[in-house]
């Protein structure tokens, strides 16, 4: 028996007054994936999220969490939430918070206790479980906050923008924690506009702007049927007939020659090999040919950068 | 297998946050232990100030040819408050009492003429001449003085004017709860004046606690994670709940602290100088009823305007918004408390029925009435069933603008979006 499809938007839209926050977006994270959730600031990332949670109630559209079709309250216990901007209870203890916010997810008070001071003792937090929240510094609140999130083991996180704001330690931390929920198969939705973090970590995602959808599915799938290929060229004193080559509008797309060294896009359908060949015929001497794969960086910036407005920004939706 | 969860369990680990927290803070037990001197200082405070300080050293100074000036100095003297010498009048003598009045060797000087006794007319210099008690106590001598006076000059034995002097004691008992009850006027009063006073300190400082720990939760944005796994409605009711616990634990701990310190001492307030009949204060004797009504009203008014005091901190972002915004919520409360003085005047009058009524001004006014005087018992019921009423009905507009505003932030909203909030 497979388990349902953690979570599924169908179409799901939400209106403020004066604009669209999100439009008809449809996306579909199965299970044991760390998926990203992308876009530029004001994109819809966070009103996305706040539908999934049941804190704000989607004006067209479903949410679907473990195959049925109710926000993300009715099935508290099995999902953990950390929001994009963060707080405790300042005057609070340390273990007290950890306990409420675990019991608030429906987790049993005495089982949320042993279960935080284990979390607390692998942080290194365990001296400060009886202390009150402010006495901590905001690091360490941090590491409280990413406890409160998973202390009741979720079958779903949900993190917004989970590595704004820490420090590099904690950033780490953060990392180790995302790694270890997906080895043990938990799912992990998480939203962020810094590519290299999801570029990282993600299996899938999902680029948004503006609320709507521009791109979804496996990174590996996206970053080939967007980004391209790129070519690297250095030249060893001599570029021969390089210009002449790279002015075939069968081969190149897009050219950025620095004489000695040269960047190009390839045409669709085109072969670097007969680049390649061409050039060695054309006379030039290479010290470097290099095929990459454009960075997740490249292919957000060609969909939602001020070039892609008007081109790939509108596509149909899917 | 995953437990089937229900609301209560969430609701209720929202209300043991809100108690436990509150209790174990300072504040709490510095409000345990200062809240009764703070309200005993506004119980005694007023007949203190009335009743002034000490023994006042006077001089009566007599232009009367008869005995006037003589058996007035005694009254005076028999009171105990004042300590009289008379002298003649005559010379230079008003001069130098003004400058003995001047430099406080004395508290001031009665001038009595002949004309006393046919005009009514004497004349009161002090330094002091609005203490209530001194101007009051002077006026009961002198006229008891001038009408012996007169009596005697047309004709009637003085023995049988002495017997009509006697003091009159009036006795005031209110007729309640079907019969006359051992509590004198004079205790349903204060009883009334301090009920009063507590409700509303009380429902003003426990709403506001309300307001700050909304308010809390908004800043710090936990009510996210918190409106992700429990409803708004469910999370505002277990903090309105956890607040009106503490607020209860409050009221036990000087119910029973009082009660320990009154059997130890006796009364504070009634005993010592409560004797010459000028005491107004006095402490009354609490009946189960009378607690049941305070509490039930506690209770209602605190329901009423925490729901209202959170729909304020919902809509707030900082504590400073949060202050100005819960003005008109307090207004309210504070009109209440301001109207509890007419309905001491006059418990029974149709101001005094409608503020009792009124869901707004009755957790306030009706134990203020029911305290002071007799209240029909259906009135009570019409009174409580408006208040519930009006408590679900509140809750129910504070919930719908609660919800949308604890995710708001930037601007306050204005009343026009308010409504727009209630009704979606």
């Amino acid at each position: 028996m497979t388990s349902p499809t953690p979570l599924v938007l169908d179409r799901v839209s939400k209106r403020f007054a004066g604009h669209t926050a999100v439009d008809q977006l449809s996306l579909s994270v199965p299970t044991g994936v760390v998926y990203g959730l992308l876009g530029p600031n004001g994109a819809g990332k966070t009103t996305t999220i706040r539908m999934i949670m049941d804190i704000l109630q989607p004006d067209d559209g479903t949410v679907r969490l473990f195959g049925q079709p109710s926000g993300g309250r009715a099935h508290a216990e099995r999902i953990g939430y950390l929001p994009e901007e963060r707080g405790l209870y300042r005057k609070m203890r340390v273990l007290d918070v950890l306990v409420f916010l675990a019991e608030m997810k429906g987790m049993d008070r005495r089982q949320a206790r042993d279960r935080a001071g284990e979390w607390l003792e692998r942080l290194g937090l365990a001296q400060w479980a009886p202390r009150p929240i402010d006495e901590l510094s905001k690091g360490m609140q941090q590491k409280v906050q990413f406890i409160s999130t998973i202390l009741h083991d979720p079958d779903l996180v949900v993190l917004d923008e989970p590595f704004s704001g820490l420090d590099p330690v904690n950033t780490q931390t953060m990392k180790d924690i995302v790694l270890d929920l997906h080895r043990r198969g938990k799912t992990i939705l998480f939203s962020t506009h810094i590519m290299e973090q999801a570029e990282k970590l993600c299996d899938q995602l999902c680029i948004i702007a503006q609320g709507r959808k521009l791109v979804d599915g496996p990174l590996g799938e996206i970053k080939r049927t967007h980004g391209g290929h790129h070519l690297v060229i250095g030249f060893d004193g001599n570029a021969g007939g390089a210009a002449r080559v790279f002015a075939d509008e069968t081969l190149v797309n897009k050219v950025d020659n620095y004489g000695q060294y040269a960047e190009l896009e390839l045409a669709p359908g085109a072969d670097a090999q007969r680049i390649l060949s061409e050039l060695v015929a054309s006379g030039a001497r290479l010290s470097r040919f290099e095929l990459q794969e454009a960075s997740l960086h490249k292919i957000f910036i060609d969909l939602v950068g001020p070039d892609a407005r008007n081109a790939e920004g509108r596509e149909p939706r899917a | 297998m995953r437990r089937v969860e229900s609301p209560v369990r969430k609701i209720w680990a929202v209300v043991r946050r809100e108690f436990v927290e509150r209790v174990r803070r300072r504040w709490f037990w510095i409000m345990a232990l200062v809240g009764p001197l703070f309200f005993g200082a506004v119980f005694v405070l007023p007949s203190v100030l009335a009743r002034g300080g000490g023994v006042r050293q006077i001089v009566v100074v007599d232009g009367t040819a008869g005995p006037l000036g003589r058996r007035i100095t005694d009254s005076l003297n028999a009171t105990r408050a004042f300590d009289a010498v008379v002298v003649r009048a005559g010379g230079r003598v008003l001069d130098s009492l003004t400058t003995e009045v001047e430099e406080k060797r004395l508290s001031g000087f009665l001038i009595l003429t002949d004309a006393t006794v046919d005009s009514g007319k004497a004349e009161y210099r002090g330094s002091n001449v609005s203490g209530l008690a001194t101007v009051g106590a002077l006026r009961r001598v002198v006229g008891d003085a001038v009408s012996a006076a007169r009596l005697e000059r047309a004709g009637v034995d003085p023995r049988i004017v002495a017997e009509a002097r006697v003091p009159l004691h009036l006795a005031t008992h209110p007729i309640a709860r079907g019969g006359a009850t051992a509590q004198t006027g004079e205790q349903s009063f204060s009883l009334a004046y301090f009920m009063g006073i507590i409700l509303y300190t009380a429902i003003l400082l426990y709403g506001i606690n309300v307001m700050s720990s909304v308010l809390e939760e908004k800043t710090t944005r936990i009510v996210e994670v918190l409106v992700s796994s429990v409803r708004p409605f469910e999370l505002m009711v277990g903090k309105v709940v956890g607040v009106g616990a503490v607020s209860i634990l409050q009221f036990l701990i000087w119910g029973v602290g009082g009660r320990l310190l009154l059997a130890r001492h006796g009364s504070p307030l009634a005993g010592g100088d409560a004797t010459n009949g000028e005491e107004i204060f006095q402490v009354p004797h609490v009946s189960g009823g009378t607690l049941a009504i305070f509490m039930a009203y506690f209770l209602g008014g605190f329901f009423l305007y925490s729901a209202m005091f959170a729909a304020v901190g919902a809509i707030s972002s900082t504590e400073q918004e949060a202050r100005q915004a819960q003005q008109p919520v307090a207004w309210l409360l504070v009109l209440s408390f301001v109207s509890m003085f007419a309905l001491l005047n006059d418990p029974n009058s149709t101001l005094a029925i409608s503020l009792s009524l009124v869901p707004l001004s009755a957790p306030i006014a009706m134990p203020v009435r029911w305290a002071a005087g007799n209240i029909p018992g259906y009135e009570i019921a019409l009174s409580l069933a408006i208040l519930v009423v009006s408590i679900v009905g509140v809750t129910w507009i504070a919930a719908r603008i609660y919800r949308v505003g604890i995710l708001m932030t930037g601007k306050r909203p204005s009343i026009r979006e308010l409504a727009r909030w209630v009704r979606a």
